[in-house]
């Protein structure tokens, strides 16, 4: 894993962040709902599977203009969208974060499209540092 | 290619539930994705209030040669009182009790937009006879039984082979398989956002059936996608389809207005006619056509301002199975 | 901390920035205006892609210093005068928000709990 920075122009980061280092870190869905303290409703094909890339963001166009493979969505979308979006890209897996109640729908969407669905309390700034913090950690 | 005999298949539902890696006939795996509950369900439903007495649903049962019966009052539906529920009445004295008090209320319910593989799941897991269907609303609209899937697949089987006898022009038991391998196509609704995506999600899972590449497979589900997302936001409904025959796959969205003043325009990066409710629900960033553009091999746009709209893009196939 | 610190830590690229010295004591990740209303709280940066006049209208009403633009994502032109008539900085970078919020993190120092 690129520790997300994967904009081709800029990769230098400044000094100050030690947590920003070019290794390789891979952490299954299931490793990151672990960290994030997220409830896993549905555990669907890529639970187990390594995360690639982290991708938080609520415009699935913008999901959808992606090339990465197995990324894990962050988002505060709470939406069966979110869900069939991350199908077509394939996503390992989606986390709704903010603690939002989930339409009822989503389950059975997830659940149907085999794709991995879990809801976090934290925003998705801290989920990100969350994450972040936990790859590394994991070494 | 004959039609497998549905009951045998249905009496191994995990080989159907899979990944469609096996040998089951792809018809069947994308009959049991498309058919919905709703189509297969029982709809004329004998049900009893919470106060009828067991014996009255015992009497219902042995007129309608039935094995269960929903309890319910105005689509609100309270439970199920099933031929074991009898039976214990019978042996504990108290046939003449409100069907409330005995009824089984602890309940798996299969709600009637679900697709039948996943009814069909459900009938493996917890090895009930029936499934009470709700709707959304969480009203009782009906009852399903293995019964009702296998007839209906059956009659849909046979209409299956029929269209895809004739689509590809010739019998399947010759070199028809290679000349057409796919041909589906999905109504697209104006505002349909609950469904949207649905389509571009089944072709997405029929081409990983068919074992084409992965990164064809993503483009072309992309450009589904963004096609049937821009059909339900700006057209007034359409038709979505894909196909793919002599090593070129096809998604074509067709609409029947209001049509695009400027296409060019349209094409551009960022430009977009979506309202802030769209915006809202994660679309209409004015990406989609040019998104569509950029994973196909061959793009096109026809429209004219007060008719209709034809996007199509291709995709040259190689190394499919 | 500075808004002026931020940016020099984080390497970002000042757009428009009335008021270096603003405080800053969060960041607040999100492309969903209604989302930044509802949960942003004030000295905040935010961190999103929605390079849209409203969302400065956003930051004004819950007292958000600062917008990140990630992606670099171009700035229209009333947004930048949204923003110069409001006194909220406009600021650039070519990360994604995932990267972008965990270099604002790290300099900011939040324990994620």
């Amino acid at each position: 894993m690129e520790c997300g920075c994967r904009s081709k122009s800029d990769n230098n980061f400044v000094g100050v962040l030690p947590c920003f280092r070019k290794e390789i870190f891979l952490m299954t869905m299931a490793e990151v709902a672990e960290a994030l303290k997220a409830e896993v409703l549905v555990e669907g094909e890529g639970y187990k599977k390594d995360v690639r890339h982290v991708v938080a963001s609520d415009l699935m166009s913008d999901v959808l203009l992606l090339d990465e493979e197995d990324m894990l969505l962050l988002t505060s979308l709470a939406g069966d969208q979110v869900l069939r979006t991350a199908q077509i890209v394939g996503a390992a897996g989606v986390i709704v974060v903010n603690g939002k109640p989930l339409p009822s729908s989503m389950v059975y969407v997830a659940d149907t499209l085999r794709m991995t669905l879990a809801t976090c309390r934290l925003s998705k700034y801290e989920a990100c540092i969350a994450v972040n913090a936990a790859l590394h950690s994991k070494k | 290619m004959s039609a497998p005999a549905p009951s045998s298949v249905l009496l191994e539902p995990k080989s159907i539930a899979g990944s469609g890696v096996g040998n089951d006939p792809l018809v069947l795996l994308e009959l049991i994705q498309r058919l919905k509950v709703r189509d297969v369900m029982t709809t004329e439903l004998a049900t009893v209030p919470r106060s009828a007495p067991l014996c009255d649903v015992q009497e219902l049962m042995r007129r309608k040669k039935i094995s269960g019966v929903p309890v319910e009052e105005d689509g609100r539906f309270f439970g199920l009182v099933s031929i074991d529920d009898i039976i214990r009445a019978l042996g504990g004295g108290y046939i003449n009790d409100p069907c409330s008090k005995h009824m089984t209320t602890k309940l798996v319910v299969l709600e009637d937009d679900m697709p039948i593989s996943f009814a069909l799941r459900y009938f493996n897991r917890y090895h009930y006879g029936r499934f009470p269907v709700l709707n959304r609303d969480r009203r009782l609209v009906g009852i399903i039984c293995q019964r009702d899937i296998n007839r209906v697949l059956l009659v849909e089987l046979s209409k299956e082979l029929n269209r895809l006898e004739m689509a590809s022009g010739k019998s399947l038991d010759q070199d028809g398989v290679s000349e057409l391998y796919l041909m589906r196509e999905f109504t697209v609704c104006k505002y349909d956002f609950e469904n949207a995506g649905k389509a571009a999600n089944e072709i997405k899972r029929l081409l990983q059936d068919r074992q084409l590449p992965p990164k064809l497979i993503r483009r072309i589900a992309v450009a589904a996608y963004e096609l049937e997302i821009n059909l339900c936001v700006h057209s007034d409904g359409g038709m979505l389809s894909c196909q793919i025959a002599k090593g070129k796959a096809e998604v074509v969205a067709r609409d029947a207005g209001p049509g695009i003043e400027d296409v060019e325009w349209a094409c551009r990066d960022g430009t977009s006619t979506a309202n802030e409710w769209i915006r809202s629900l994660g679309f209409g960033a004015g990406m989609g056509l040019v998104n569509v553009k950029r994973v196909a091999d061959e793009f096109e746009v026809k429209s004219k301002k007060g008719s209709g709209t034809t996007v199509r893009a291709a995709f040259t196939v190689t190394g499919a199975a | 901390m500075k808004l002026r610190d931020i940016i020099d830590a984080c390497g970002l690229e000042p757009v428009l920035v009335p008021d270096a010295e603003a405080e800053v004591s969060s960041a607040y990740t999100s492309d969903l205006l209604s989302d930044v209303v509802a949960h942003c709280t004030e000295k905040s940066v935010l961190i999103t892609v929605q390079n849209h006049k409203n969302t400065v209208a956003v930051c004004t009403l819950v007292g958000a210093p600062a917008i990140l633009i990630a992606h670099r994502r171009e700035i229209p032109a009333d947004m930048q005068e949204a923003a110069a008539r409001e006194g909220v900085a406009l600021l650039h970078t070519s990360d994604s928000q995932f990267a972008a919020s965990c270099k604002v993190g790290s300099v900011l120092g939040i324990d994620p709990r």
